[in-house]
């Protein structure tokens, strides 16, 4: 049975109260102490072959006959008019089909943009030439021979602020009173600190290949959501989803930076309804340095209230963050959430810059707030003298304490008791005793928190035939993090088939699987709940099936590594009896995320320590040592999983100690929007990592027990390393990220 | 010759890169191009058996000469071992990466018979990759050095 019920979901911590699809038939959770065969093992991914040998086909690499290439002319101001374009000479450039600029209407429909003739931000597009080949597209961009005036332009946040340049409302919310409860407290700790701009720098750079024929739209798009892609599409363009195709077989990387359809992809599209070519257009590095979003830098002032013993009784936050003209607020987040606290308030305004819009990058908001509250967190304990990581257990938390839920699980506690115990915390004294080669040396924590619990909808399918192979069928987009491996993990063991004979697909919307979109860390418990419940139907139908050849009580009979047995051990036969009759019949199977548990709230826990080593002399700072332990419920594939972390460190410790977009400030614009000047962590950097998880299933939340893991590596890092260096140095940097130039002021 | 065949390219302009002429002239689009500027190394290849970035190597520079690409680096339906030892370490995310350090580890392990950690890093160094965080791209390499010593 089907029902529809009313029901809580939640994204990026965005609640909203919606109609959902739940089936009486979805299997029980596994239970906590249930062996399984598959799920939980090392299991290297279904599609590594196809990666390992070049042959993985990404939106970058569609190659289509007759199609056009495009290239783009970008404002190289960060606020002006255009005055000039020579639309004329770029059309005349042999090759050139196409020209697009802010004057042209086009056939879809758009708020603002995508092409200005205002730009408000370096980077922004002015104009598209489709060509036959890039460089004759490059040298239409050449012959349009813009000219634009110069206008004011703001990226100051102190003269913003001045100005009052604030984006819609300032957001406040509070519980208690923090002020009374701030001036009665027997200490209080005040720290301001600033985090940088981060870009995203997937190395696929945002890029679609739209093919517009007879009202029928396919398209690839390098997205994280190849349902949103559809629909905005079929919206914008006005056509019957069913009559668009978005594909997206490989993804090469996203970190939030791709939703949906993207500039690239309703651009595509228009130029090829245009041409009636099939176009592509992919961001050169430049342009999506500049023009693909960012991590939005911040200014936090964090005040915190204690009791002599360490009880917090107060905790404020104010925030300003450097959005571009317009954004959303989640910064304060952790300051509400992260631990036991009666009076909490956190005021939060966005900054109107002319700057790129801030998008999601990786936890985003939320690493920026840990980043902060964590910093004062452990200048509390300082104050104190208290051990750090006894100050965070002194005031853990097991509810949401702006809802009052309670969690569906929350293994915190023991994330601090295994990172303790696996980097030596105790003993992290020690580094501070003088080293022979001169460096300063200390260890740091931060605790991270984020959601991650997924929801309704997300489904899938699963059909076996007279090959014996199960093909499983998600809308899921695998941007690198290994889900469809994941699916294929839990089919399989469901099943109770062997993992060659499992096959899982996605990246195309023509199944018309919804599968939701790679963000949020919702991926893996939203769909794999959905691929274990069609298994399951499928597994019921074999069995049946089975009972018929075998002449057996279906219920006496199970299929286990691919072999029917019966409970009494007389039969034990190969699976393919079975489903070797079929022919070319076949069984299948349906599933769907259930509702989430009423009156709960599904969030991921962990805490990370570092320890650096800081030269004083030429303020170089090196991680030396990352462990991580996070509770994300059911650990699927351990391999991916640990690999999901390493990379989330790795991108923390690069917003800690390297990546940081400059500005001319004469001009507004980025001075290192390359990939040689703009740091990203490269593998001489590798600090080591010990990374273990707490791996409990959650079994209130879905029926695998498993929580997400795409954010929660990346959000303690920062917080962690700064804090290292505090105690390596005694000082506090008040700006990330540290480099040379700052650590070396900072310890002047 | 382009993986072990001789290849003619079609319209290839004066200024194409290597790079642009394998992906887009040969139908070769496992060399990746994520920045074109010779910082990433995600369109290494063999030139003459030399590992280059194939964004910096101009497509005439190519002509006469030998071009090894991730394409030609299984034989048939058999990966290479540098290949599998990525598979099985987990050193593969999302892929867009992987072809450049396939090569880069590959060459590298044709040069050294028993690189050192810092050896290894050293020489993969010029190998952007946004996902995996390398460890698991170190495991790979030592996974396939201790399979070649056995
Ligand atoms: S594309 Fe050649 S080094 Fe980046
Ligand atoms: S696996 Fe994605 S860039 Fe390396």
């Amino acid at each position: 049975m089907t029902r529809l019920v009313r029901s809580i979901t939640e994204m990026e911590g965005r609640f909203e109260e919606k109609w959902v699809l739940v089936s009486d038939d979805e299997p029980e959770a596994w239970a906590s102490d249930r062996p399984l065969a598959i799920v939980g093992h090392e299991t290297p991914r279904t599609t590594g072959p196809t990666r390992v040998s070049g042959a993985a086909r990404y939106t970058t690499d569609v190659s289509l006959p007759g199609m056009l290439h495009v290239a783009a002319l970008r404002s190289p101001l960060a606020h002006g008019r255009v005055t000039g374009l020579n639309r004329e000479a770029a059309l005349a450039v042999p090759g050139v089909r196409a020209v697009l600029d802010s004057t042209d209407t086009l056939s879809f429909r758009s708020r603002s943009g995508p092409l200005y003739a205002e730009p408000e931000h370096a980077g922004a597009l002015l104009a598209v030439v489709a060509a036959d080949t890039l460089v004759a597209a490059r040298a239409g961009v050449k012959a349009l021979a813009l000219t634009i005036d110069p206008l004011p332009f703001v990226i100051d946040v102190d003269e913003a602020f001045r100005d009052q340049r604030i984006d819609g409302e300032i957001a406040e919310e509070s519980r208690g009173d923090v002020d009374a409860a701030l001036a009665g407290a027997d200490v209080r700790v005040e720290l301001t600190v600033e985090t940088p701009t981060q870009l995203q720098t997937a190395l696929e750079p945002h890029g679609a290949v739209g093919w517009w024929t007879e009202g029928e739209l396919t398209c690839w798009v390098s997205t994280q959501g190849i349902f949103d892609a559809r629909s905005e599409l079929a919206k914008r363009f006005s056509v019957a989803p069913e009559r668009v195709r978005v594909v997206a077989d490989f993804i090469g990387g996203g970190f939030g930076a791709k939703q949906g359809a993207g500039v690239e992809a309703l651009l595509a599209v228009e130029l090829s309804r245009r041409t009636g070519r099939p176009v592509r257009f992919i961001n050169d590095r430049h342009g999506e340095q500049l023009d693909a979003g960012s991590r939005p830098a911040t200014r936090q002032t964090v005040r915190l209230g204690a009791t002599g013993q360490g009880d917090l009784v107060a905790i404020d936050s104010e925030v300003l963050t450097s959005f571009g003209m317009t954004g959303w607020r989640a910064v304060n987040t952790p300051a509400m959430t992260l631990y036991r606290c009666a009076n909490a308030r956190g005021v939060e305004a966005n900054l109107k810059l002319h700057l790129r819009q801030g998008n999601a990058f990786r936890a985003p908001m939320v690493l920026e707030g840990v980043t902060a509250v964590e910093q004062a967190m452990d200048e509390l304990a300082i104050t104190l003298g208290i051990d750090p990581l006894d100050l965070r257990r002194r005031n853990f938390v097991d509810v949401d304490q702006p809802s009052g839920l309670p969690y569906t699980s929350n293994q915190l506690l023991a994330c601090y008791d295994r990172v303790a115990e696996l980097s030596g915390w105790v003993g992290r004294d020690a580094l501070l005793e003088p080293s022979e080669d001169g460096l300063l040396r200390g260890m740091g924590c931060a605790t991270q928190i984020w959601w991650g619990g997924g929801g309704p909808p997300s489904h899938a399918t699963i059909r076996i035939g007279g090959d014996g192979i199960a093909t499983v069928v998600t809308g899921i987009q695998d941007i690198g993090t290994g889900t469809l491996t994941a699916a294929q993990m839990v089919a399989a063991e469901e099943l109770g088939l062997p993992l060659d004979r499992v096959r899982v697909t996605g990246g195309d919307t023509r199944p018309n699987v919804y599968g939701p979109v790679a963000g949020g860390s919702q991926t893996s418990p939203s769909v794999l709940p959905a691929v274990r419940g069609a298994a399951a139907e499928v597994k019921r139908t074999l069995l049946q099936l089975a009972g018929d050849v075998f002449e057996a009580a279906p219920a006496d009979l199970d299929l286990v590594n691919g072999r029917f047995r019966s409970s009494d051990g007389a039969l034990d036969e190969p699976y393919t009896e079975v489903t070797g009759k079929l022919g070319n019949a076949t069984v299948d199977g349906s599933g769907m995320r259930g509702a989430n548990p009423d009156g709960m709230r599904a969030n991921t826990f962990g805490c990370q320590v570092a320890q650096v080593a800081v030269d004083p002399g030429t303020g170089e700072v090196r991680v030396e040592h990352v462990w991580a332990v996070h509770d994300i419920g059911r650990v699927i594939n351990p391999l991916g999983a640990r690999s999901q972390v390493e990379g989330g460190i790795l991108q923390g410790m690069a917003f800690a100690l390297s990546e940081e977009v400059a500005f001319d400030p004469t001009t507004g614009v980025p001075t290192n929007a390359w990939l040689d000047d703009y740091k990203i962590p490269s593998i001489a950097d590798v600090p080591a990592m010990t990374i273990a998880f707490v791996d409990v299933p959650d079994t209130a939340l879905n029926n695998v027990g498993a929580k997400g893991l795409g954010e929660p590596p990346i959000i303690p890092t920062p917080a962690a390393i700064a804090n290292a260096f505090r105690h390596a140095t005694g000082r506090r940097a008040l700006a990330l990220p540290l480099t040379r130039a700052r650590v070396v002021e900072t310890l002047a | 010759m382009v993986n072990g065949t001789a290849r003619v390219a079609d319209g290839v302009l004066e200024s194409d890169s290597l790079l642009t002429m394998l992906r887009e002239r040969l139908d070769l689009p496992g060399s990746k191009g994520a920045c074109e500027q010779g910082e990433c190394g995600s369109c290494s290849v063999y030139l003459d058996g030399v590992l280059v970035c194939s964004c910096l190597v101009l497509a005439a520079q190519a002509d006469g000469h030998g071009v090894l690409t991730v394409e030609g680096l299984a034989d048939g339906d058999r990966l290479d071992p540098v290949q599998q030892a990525f598979i099985d370490a987990g050193a593969v995310q999302c892929g867009f990466c992987t072809p450049g350090l396939v090569l880069a580890a590959h060459d590298l392990l044709g040069r050294h018979r028993d690189p050192s950690d810092l050896e290894i890093r050293e020489a993969l160094a010029g190998n952007l990759c946004r996902c995996t965080g390398y460890e698991k791209v170190l495991d790979a390499v030592r996974l396939a050095l201790a399979r070649r010593s056995r």
